[in-house]
């Protein structure tokens, strides 16, 4: 009998404890945050949706079509279409498309980007209502000059070198007043956005007036040109991308 | 239940048809999809037959047919709660077959974030568990607090919450942004008050004790027939770990316990040894943050003005020990033809991988050892003549988790 006082007492007497440490808390200001009222202060190496970053200081984009972050991909969700031009010879990016429905955010692409183009944002928030609207093409995936110079300054990257530049061309040449007066800084050309010569490339009519249209005009504007001219060189870019697959496709299969 | 009240529950007078029925493969309380096809007399349990597989991702065949490179990142999804250790172990093997030396600071920022690791998620099972013997309410708040914490900590470090990609083969991925060993150290010295919160609410708690003690008993024999390991083993009283039986990485440096508890290894004494596995670790984790070479990351960051990072092997700021990985990694990363196992002890066990490398960018062969599948094992001995209420205290006191069963 008194070992089932004793027990009970005893019970009792515990219980008040666990519940004496549940009052405590009562009084506190709460730890959890109300989601869509206040933002998560999320940390700079946080590997949100992927983005292209063009140079802080110049504006000029800085991928330099190299596929390494395609090459990477373990969802193969990077698909980028580049050509050689065939004024300078070099790999000019036509267009970049990433299928955030596919990938995975291991962030191996950031890591193997030789020019630090292609970077996780912190921004999470990407539900859409198709499958489709998940493919990110390259107007949609060029971060503003501003927003790239937050990311760089807060996942403490080094600021890149300004490309070098491209043999002269005559398109070229007349623009160079003009970019001249919008970005001081700017040491190159702005031939050496690839985007824009690629546009300056392929269609001479319409090269005449670009430059002057974009030296005052920031990058989506450019890009936007880009796309525009996209349509007419798909034919010639579209070879060499299935090529690149191609050789791509034994090792995958082989293993 | 005592099994002595089972028997008498169980009499004739109560015997009744056999019922078979599943549990799962969706019960909210399975952490994952298992199923368990029970075969019931009335309350009680006769027979269980766990039919594993729903989750299977073919993680070994995978491993096989991508790179090096890319089967780093996929590995953390094997066992999403401790992604740090099967990186780890994959790390490890692949080091002893390539035969590169991880640099000191490495291992012990290894050990770090793996200690942190095991702490969230001993505190995510304390939290679940608590859900799963019916305290909805409140509860697995207190463990999850904690848990937040650290992982905030580690997303910090690593950019993903559970998900890390961080330990690779050769180091670790990155180095601490600023501020973050501070964090830890903060962290550390809170936190055991924070778990005699949770003992002070639970370990005592009457209900709780009826609930957990003399359910489920895992004798020792019955533990070491079925490959058991990790903490449930250690409950049972067999003096298992890695760490300390055979120390890897810089464990040795460390002084720390192993809790072992000589009971009868019912689920309460499973409960108390993963609350005090998680006092060690905190143990492990401020010894390391006096011993990390090179100090803290923003020291170190001061040091290396002097010489502007300029990352030489034999300059005396960024080479040597202070390095965090031993060669740079690269898309192309290859092991050295070869074969080798290693294990470590993961928060649910031995976690070993076995590679088979010829030397080109892919592996010729994975093979896991999944703590969870082999403790998993023993389930079924450990539910029969239980009644049904008692089967989720018993799965749960074990800390399975379904993906790294089915891998």
């Amino acid at each position: 009998m008194f070992g089932l006082v004793g027990r009970a007492v005893e019970s009792l007497y515990y219980v008040c404890v666990g519940l004496w440490t549940v009052a405590k808390h009562t009084g506190r200001a709460p730890i959890t945050k109300e989601f869509p009222d206040t933002m998560p202060d999320l940390p700079g190496a946080f590997r949100g949706r992927l983005a292209l970053a063009v140079n802080p200081e110049t504006s000029e984009h800085l991928c330099i079509s190299c596929r390494q972050c395609e090459r990477v991909c373990p969802d193969k969700c990077i698909d980028i279409t580049a050509h050689k031009s065939p004024e300078t010879g070099k790999l000019e990016l036509i267009d970049f498309k990433i299928d955030h429905g596919l990938c995975m955010f291991c962030g191996l692409c950031t890591e193997v980007c030789p020019t630090t183009c292609i970077i996780n944002t912190n921004d999470f928030e990407m539900s859409d209502y198709s499958r489709e609207a998940l493919i990110y093409d390259l107007k949609k995936l060029t971060l503003t000059q501003d927003e790239s110079a937050h990311y760089f300054s807060k996942k403490y990257l080094p600021i890149p070198k300004p490309k070098p530049k491209p043999a002269p061309k005559p398109a070229a040449a007349a623009a160079k007043p003009a970019d001249g007066v919008a970005a001081p800084a700017k040491p190159a050309p702005p031939a050496a956005k690839p985007a824009e010569g690629a546009a300056a490339a392929k269609s001479a009519p319409a090269a005449t007036d670009k430059p002057a249209g974009d030296a005052a005009a920031t990058k989506p504007t450019a890009e936007k040109k880009a796309d525009d001219s996209k349509d007419s060189e798909k034919e010639k870019a579209a070879p060499e991308p299935s090529a690149a697959e191609g050789k791509a496709e034994p090792d995958k299969t082989e293993g | 239940m005592a099994p002595e009240k089972i028997e008498a529950l169980t009499s004739t007078r109560l015997k009744t048809d056999e019922m078979i029925i599943n549990m799962g493969p969706q019960h909210p309380a399975t952490h994952g999809v298992l199923r368990l096809l029970l075969t019931l007399d009335g309350e009680f349990v006769k027979h269980v037959e766990p039919v594993v597989g729903h989750l299977h991702r073919a993680q070994e065949w995978q491993g096989q047919n991508r790179t090096w490179f890319q089967y780093q990142a996929l590995i953390d999804r094997v066992d999403y709660l401790s992604g740090m250790f099967t990186s780890w172990a994959m790390a490890r093997a692949a080091e002893k077959v390539d035969g590169c030396q991880v640099p000191l600071r490495g291992e012990y920022m290894r050990v770090i974030v793996s200690e942190m690791n095991r702490i969230t998620s001993h505190l995510l099972w304390l939290g679940t568990y608590g859900i799963d013997l019916g305290a909805m309410f409140g509860f697995p708040f207190y463990p999850f607090r904690e848990r937040e914490k650290l992982l905030d900590l580690l997303e910090a470090i690593s950019g993903q919450r559970m998900m890390f990609n961080y330990i690779r083969i050769g180091g670790v991925q990155s180095e601490a942004p600023p501020g973050w060993f501070a964090k830890v150290s903060e962290f550390v010295k809170e936190f055991p008050d924070r778990v005699d919160e949770y003992e002070a609410i639970l370990t005592n708690n009457p209900i709780f004790i009826k609930r957990t003690k003399g359910v489920g008993i895992l004798k020792k024999q019955l533990a070491l027939d079925y490959g058991v390991t990790g903490p449930s083993l250690r409950a049972s009283g067999v003096p298992l770990d890695l760490r300390k039986t055979k120390p890897y990485s810089v464990y040795d440096r460390l002084k720390f316990e192993v809790p072992i508890h000589e009971g009868d290894g019912d689920t309460f004494d499973r409960y108390v040894l993963r609350v005090k596995e998680m006092r060690e670790s905190n143990e492990i984790l401020r010894q390391c943050l006096e011993q990390i070479p090179g100090g803290t990351a923003d020291e170190l960051r001061e040091r290396r003005k002097a010489c502007n990072s300029c990352g030489k092997a034999d300059c005396s700021n960024c080479g040597g020990d202070l390095m965090i990985m031993a060669k740079k990694q690269n898309a192309g990363l290859r092991i050295k033809a070869g074969e080798g196992f290693d294990a470590i002890e993961s928060p649910r066990g031995i976690l070993g991988c076995y590679i088979i490398s010829t030397g080109g960018d892919t592996a010729y062969r994975f093979k896991w050892r999944n703590p969870s599948f082999c403790n998993l094992a023993a389930l079924p001995d450990l539910l029969i003549d239980h009644p049904i209420a008692d089967i989720m205290a018993i799965f749960g006191s074990i800390d399975v988790i379904l993906p790294d069963v089915d891998r």
